[in-house]
């Protein structure tokens, strides 16, 4: 066993530090990192265009938008292309990212009346422009996908969220960012219950072809519901031999069907899984998605952690120490 | 005879209608199957008023119909924003019965029942409920114009027998009015014989809203956008497709809504209002606003399905497939002439039907949402693009300083220009200059309404140091013209000061949540607390005035109302109505 170097598809999962950034996990992505740091719209338009899916679109819209400093380039690419929704929906969904860095991750307590207001600011000039975007393009997965986060930062409602998830979904069934996206809303931070959550991940996966990746949706739910618990039960939560038989379910039928279609979010997926079942220390059902994930992770759930790198390793090397 | 309709347009319209007039009376007659049908339409109605007056238009439409209370005639009266109309359907001897006898009694008011229809009118207010879209008129054109539908009928309180009698003669003159009949000839014996005057254009709108697209806040359960619009074919078109748009988005395609439909109605010559409206189970209303936004994104964007287009486009022309065509257009062109809008045949109507495209509707579309008003429940709407509507005043008027007795951060100021209201999120104000109306009682309450539809009323039980010299002061400012003295109210009905401190959830009450309030929202929630609001169901609607029945044979007749008059819920909001709980708008 040799230790993988980053961006390498290895299997050993030895290395010392796994990388959570999406431009390293996925190689397929250099291109787009190349444009936005050169501004060069025509390159990204280009790998947009190039794509073959709505998920990587979606994906890519995402990654692209985490990035510093892009709305430069894509205010500019909106302006000399007003009739072309891409760069639009691009430029909100980076609104909504320097929306939530203003708003920060902190419980809503902790976050300041002035840090509200230019939050808002960001996600109301965000959706204005996805409601003339999802308007001219009803098929517009990315689009439809940002206004989940939009409807949720605004709080314009439980309904609504479901609203624009269907409004998605009859175009991109199975759509697994949106439905990322749903779920964070039908938690009871947001304003559901833990009853819609886990109904809602079972909603998806029970809907999707075997293979998809709505499964992880389950480990989700459960790590929400987990991270909402104080004390013994918090701690025996993951534990409980139900929540496992559900994980295990829901992982037999998505990232470890045979059928399974790894796409770009398989990191993200297998990330859910082995967090969820390292945390509730069951290392062997673990041991597989740690494998697949090798020195890659998803940011996403394991920043729930204090020390997500640390975790990470130190989860893995339990988990591979039972194959 | 007929040089008076010479130039309107109705020589293109020979071989269809006939024109004469009668008495002066500019009249169009055209033969229909069956009974007559005769309407009477008066260039009046409440958009006229001020809102001391106002009510007094209904109060003449009362009085003329007052005799024929107890005939077996098939009749009604209907008092709208820019027109009066009386209606009859019989034989031709009831027909000439009818109108004779009103115009009769606009000669000659019965005036002796002047207290007891103000009365009638004031019961009548008190039973019927607003439509979903009462509020829009006073926010988007103040207390004064066409903002006065919002409003309470005033003038059911102080009018007099002289200003009854010279509206009547000032308004309902031959040459403010148009008759129709559906017959091949005039009837003999009509004495329809009016004062004369003049043809009073409808008036100019006022304005209330700086910027548009607004929103308010309204009741749950209920989202309706408005916009006034330039009066076209395509116009007419687009309200039916928006109805279909927001039906199939919001009851087939996603169940939140059990009524969605949309309205045209012309308001004057050149303009119409356009409405919007959807209903939603409190579970679902958040889901309907955001279908709501995006339906109109969709149609703004120009994506609307050619068959959308062309299923509204086959309903209205199949309106032109009536047999009695010619009778059933008569009160569409009465209306336009009265008005002073153009009169299309047939042919045109059909060929501009024909004429209209998609990318006619989007224009409208476009139109329609830079001239919107929405009111939504609950929530905000600026995150899709609409400004608030004004909640404060813009300045705050000083004068003498009154603690509120219930909330020590809210103060009455009287002043020599005005008086305000000062709250945590800001003044409402009314000018003496620019009040509309104040409503006085002989405890000493006095609620002014100021021409943009803000409203302050002082209770002297509420407020610190409100002596009688200061109302005294107040009453010296108001133009006498413009007071309405109000009964004495029962003692218990005089509001008084909370004993305990205000709820600590009303403290952190934010700027804009005024709830379902309107303009005045302020007072309005400090000294009543809550706002008690009773609409009707809007399927409860129905085309009856009060006055008798209009279930005539004649449905064909009304067939032409979809382009030019009002559809029936809209009939009804644009009725006189009881306003909100609050002030008198």
């Amino acid at each position: 066993m040799t230790s993988a170097t980053s961006g390498e598809a290895g299997r050993s999962g030895t290395s010392p530090v796994p990388s959570f950034d999406p431009f390293d996990t996925l190689p397929e992505l250099a291109p787009l990192r190349t444009a936005a740091a050169n501004g060069d719209w025509a390159a990204t338009r280009t790998f947009f265009t190039g794509l073959d899916s709505a998920e990587k679109v979606t994906f890519a819209a995402d990654v692209l938008g985490d990035i510093a400093g892009v709305e430069t380039y894509l205010e500019q690419a909106a302006a000399d292309a007003p009739a072309d929704p891409l760069p639009r929906t691009l430029l909100a969904e980076r609104y909504i990212h320097l929306g939530w860095e203003t708003r920060g991750r902190a419980p809503a307590t902790h976050v300041s009346l002035e840090q509200f207001d230019r939050f808002h600011a960001w996600l109301r000039k965000a959706e204005r422009i996805l409601i003339e975007v999802c308007a001219e393009q009803p098929e517009n997965a990315p689009a439809w996908t940002a206004r989940l986060l939009t409807a949720r930062g605004l709080g314009l409602g439980l309904s609504e969220a479901r609203r624009r998830y269907d409004r998605l979904s009859s175009h991109h069934p199975h759509h697994y960012a949106a439905q990322m996206q749903l779920l964070q809303q039908v938690c009871p931070k947001w304003g559901g219950s833990w009853e819609a959550a886990h109904g809602l991940a079972r909603e998806c996966t029970s809907a999707a072809p075997d293979g998809s990746h709505a499964g992880a949706l389950v480990a989700l739910a459960h790590l929400e519901h987990w991270m909402d618990l104080d004390g013994a039960a918090h701690k025996a939560y993951l534990r409980d031999v139900s929540v496992r038989n559900d994980l295990r379910s829901a992982a037999r039928v998505s990232v470890l069907h045979h059928d399974y279609r790894p796409g770009w979010q398989w990191i993200d997926a297998h990330s859910a899984f082995a967090m969820a079942f390292s945390l509730g220390g069951h290392f062997e059902d673990a041991a597989p998605h740690f494998a697949a994930l090798g020195d890659r992770a998803a940011e996403f759930p394991w920043r729930y952690l204090n020390d997500p790198k640390a975790a990470f390793v130190k989860y893995r090397t339990s988990a591979l120490a039972t194959l | 005879m007929t040089t008076d309709l010479h130039g309107s347009g109705l020589d293109a319209l020979s071989d269809l209608v006939s024109h004469t007039t009668t008495q002066g009376i500019p009249t169009l007659y055209a033969p229909g199957a069956g009974e007559v049908t005769a309407g009477l339409l008066f260039r009046v109605g409440r958009a006229d008023e001020t809102l001391p007056t106002a009510g007094i238009t209904h109060l003449v439409e009362h009085l003329a119909l007052h005799r024929l209370g107890l005939s077996d005639l098939h009749y009604n009266g209907t008092t709208s924003m820019t027109y009066t109309h009386f209606q009859v359907t019989g034989d031709e001897d009831e027909v000439v019965e009818y109108l004779n006898s009103v115009c009769a009694a606009l000669r000659d008011l019965p005036l002796d029942r002047l207290e007891t229809e103000k009365e009638i009118l004031r019961t009548e207010a008190a039973g019927r409920g607003g439509g979903p879209d009462s509020q829009l008129p006073l926010w988007r054109y103040g207390a004064q114009g066409y903002g006065l539908t919002s409003c309470n009928e005033l003038g059911t309180r102080t009018l007099t027998a002289d200003q009854v009698r010279q509206w009547a003669e000032a308004r309902f003159t031959r040459d403010n009015a148009v008759l129709w009949i559906t017959s091949d000839h005039v009837p003999d014996g009509l004495d329809l014989t009016l004062p004369a005057g003049t043809r009073i254009s409808a008036p100019a709108p006022t304005s209330a809203l700086p910027v548009t697209p607004a929103y308010i806040r309204g009741d749950d359960g209920r989202v309706v956008f408005n916009a006034v619009v330039r009066r076209s074919t395509a116009a007419a078109v687009f309200a039916d497709v928006l109805g279909r748009a927001l039906y199939r988005d919001l009851r087939q395609e996603g169940g939140y809504s059990y009524s969605a439909e949309a309205d045209y109605s012309p308001r004057d010559a050149d303009f119409a209002t356009l409405t919007g409206y959807a209903d939603a189970l409190p579970q679902k209303q958040d889901a309907v606003v955001g279908g709501f936004v995006d339906t109109l994104a969709r149609l703004r964007a120009g994506r609307i399905e050619q068959a959308e287009l062309d299923s509204a486009r086959a309903k209205a022309l199949k309106a032109y497939n009536t047999p009695d065509l010619s009778a059933a257009l008569l009160p569409s062109f009465a209306l336009s002439l009265l008005l002073g809008h153009r009169l299309l045949t047939p042919e045109q109507g059909r060929a501009e039907l024909h004429a209209v495209t998609v990318a006619d509707l989007r224009e409208v579309a476009r139109e329609a949402w830079a001239d919107g008003l929405l009111q939504v429940p609950g929530r905000d709407a600026d995150w899709a693009g609409f400004t608030p509507a004004p909640q404060y005043s813009e300045a705050a008027l000083t004068g003498t300083r009154h603690q509120s007795l219930g909330d020590e951060r809210v103060t009455l100021s009287i002043g020599t220009e005005g008086v305000s209201l000062l709250t945590p999120g800001g003044p409402v104000s009314v000018r003496y200059d620019a009040c509309a109306a104040m409503t006085a009682r002989p405890d000493g309450a006095r609620s002014l309404t100021g021409n943009d539809g803000f409203s302050v009323t002082i209770e002297p039980t509420l407020f610190r140091g409100v002596t009688p010299e200061r109302i005294a002061a107040v009453d010296a400012a108001v133009s006498a013209a413009v007071v309405v003295r109000m009964p004495a109210r029962d003692p218990e009905r005089i509001p008084q000061p909370p004993e305990s401190e205000p709820e600590p959830e009303r403290a952190r009450q934010r700027r804009g949540q005024g709830g379902t309030a309107g303009r005045g929202w302020t007072a309005a929630l400090w000294f009543f607390g809550v706002l008690a609001i009773a609409w009707a169901m809007l399927g409860t609607a129905v085309t009856v005035d009060e006055t008798g029945s209009a279930h005539t044979d004649g449905a064909r007749i009304f067939l032409f109302w979809f382009l030019e008059l009002p559809l029936l819920w809209q009939i009804r909001a644009m009725r006189q109505r009881r306003a909100r709980a609050r002030a008198d708008c």
